[in-house]
């Protein structure tokens, strides 16, 4: 008699214990969670004149336009960095004009000066265009953050106005890279 | 006190541990019987279940905004001429400085279908000084059970939050607590 109760007492302890384990939810007259985000590292950028007019004056001097962006920025804390570059991504054409990569004659070429606002820090002199390697515009350094609508940022281009161009209309393509670490 | 749920027929296990308790006492003792009339008041109640914690996240590089989803369980039972409803407040806002702010209002939601009650209406901007509002309950009805009654034991609703995602924040992780307030009329 005493074992099988013993027996039954046993089994009503594990199914007790199941029937806890069934329902885990708990209900509360109140309840609070812990919301959470991570910021991390980000870049973009906003071009404000998709074409830009190069234009010449009297006497064969050089091409001079400028091209407007905005861009928003934020680098890492401590180790970030980041930077904005110009690569010409479709030379000029149709042929008999202007060439990025393979120019009339030497020396010819599309060049540009930078200007930005604080926190980029602009291309130091003049640059060259380039159909086959980036080249910088602008960079950035750790804990670097643009506005939250965005900061500003120019390019002024000036291309050689060599006598050997055919007269017409020319475009070429250029694409701007942001980027943050 | 918590109230962890226990007694369901849902809940086969404690019907078979029933059972064996009876077997167990039966084996011992005679049979005596005795009787007592038994009375019940149930009053207005409700009780709110939620995750310990949640994380809002973005898409891309390109300052797309943070977002969110948080699943709010919820028991009611309101009275005649009654009433209840969930609200929700944040607790602090984001820690440590330096990266989105409450105050600021960056932070709102909105809900989707309640399970019982009538959800918030269009987004609500989350503040640590005032509640806002979940869930809106009426008068003479309850959880579970079909008829009057929600179909559904417990009811949910889904909140989806939205944070201002401006590269005006440093980088870096981010949290708050927000608290959700249970009342009953």
């Amino acid at each position: 008699m005493k074992q099988r109760f013993a027996t039954c007492l046993s089994a009503l302890t594990v199914m007790l214990m199941l029937a806890a384990a069934v329902h885990a939810q708990t209900f509360q007259p109140s309840g609070s969670t812990t919301i959470s985000v991570t910021v991390a590292a980000e870049a973009s950028l906003y071009i404000e004149d998709s074409t830009t007019t190069l234009s010449g004056g009297p006497l064969f001097s050089d091409y001079t336009g400028t091209t407007r962006f905005t861009y928003k920025i934020r680098t890492s804390q401590g180790s970030g960095t980041g930077s904005i570059t110009s690569l010409v991504t479709a030379d000029f054409s149709p042929a008999g004009g202007p060439s990025v990569s393979n120019p009339p004659t030497a020396g010819d070429a599309l060049t540009y000066t930078c200007s930005v606002s604080s926190p980029a820090t602009a291309c130091s002199g003049t640059q060259t265009a380039s159909t086959t390697a980036a080249q910088p515009v602008a960079s950035f350094g750790a804990n670097a953050r643009s506005s939250r609508n965005g900061n500003s940022g120019q390019v002024n281009w000036t291309l050689t106005n060599d006598p050997l161009y055919a007269t017409g209309s020319y475009s070429a393509t250029v694409t701007f890279t942001v980027s943050a670490t | 006190m918590p109230e962890v749920i226990f007694f369901s027929r849902e809940n086969p296990a404690l019907v078979v541990a029933l059972l064996i308790l009876a077997t167990c006492f039966q084996a011992l003792a005679d049979i005596g019987t005795a009787t007592q009339t038994l009375n019940v008041v149930l009053i207005p109640a409700g009780k709110v279940s939620i995750p310990s914690g949640f994380s809002l996240t973005t898409t891309g590089t390109t300052f797309n905004a943070y977002r969110g989803t948080l699943r709010v369980s919820y028991r009611f039972r309101t009275a005649q001429g009654g009433g209840g409803s969930i609200s929700l407040r944040a607790g602090s806002d984001f820690l440590p400085s330096g990266g989105p702010s409450i105050a600021s209002g960056a932070l709102v939601y909105s809900c989707g279908p309640a399970g019982l009650g009538v959800p918030c209406a269009g987004p609500q901007t989350v503040s640590t000084t005032l509640s806002t509002a979940v869930v809106a309950i009426q008068e003479s009805t309850c959880t579970g059970g079909g008829g009057s009654c929600s179909a559904v034991d417990p009811a949910t609703v889904e909140l989806q939050f939205t944070l201002d995602n401006s590269p005006e924040y440093e980088t870096g992780i981010y949290s708050s607590s927000l608290v959700f307030t249970v009342s009953t009329l």
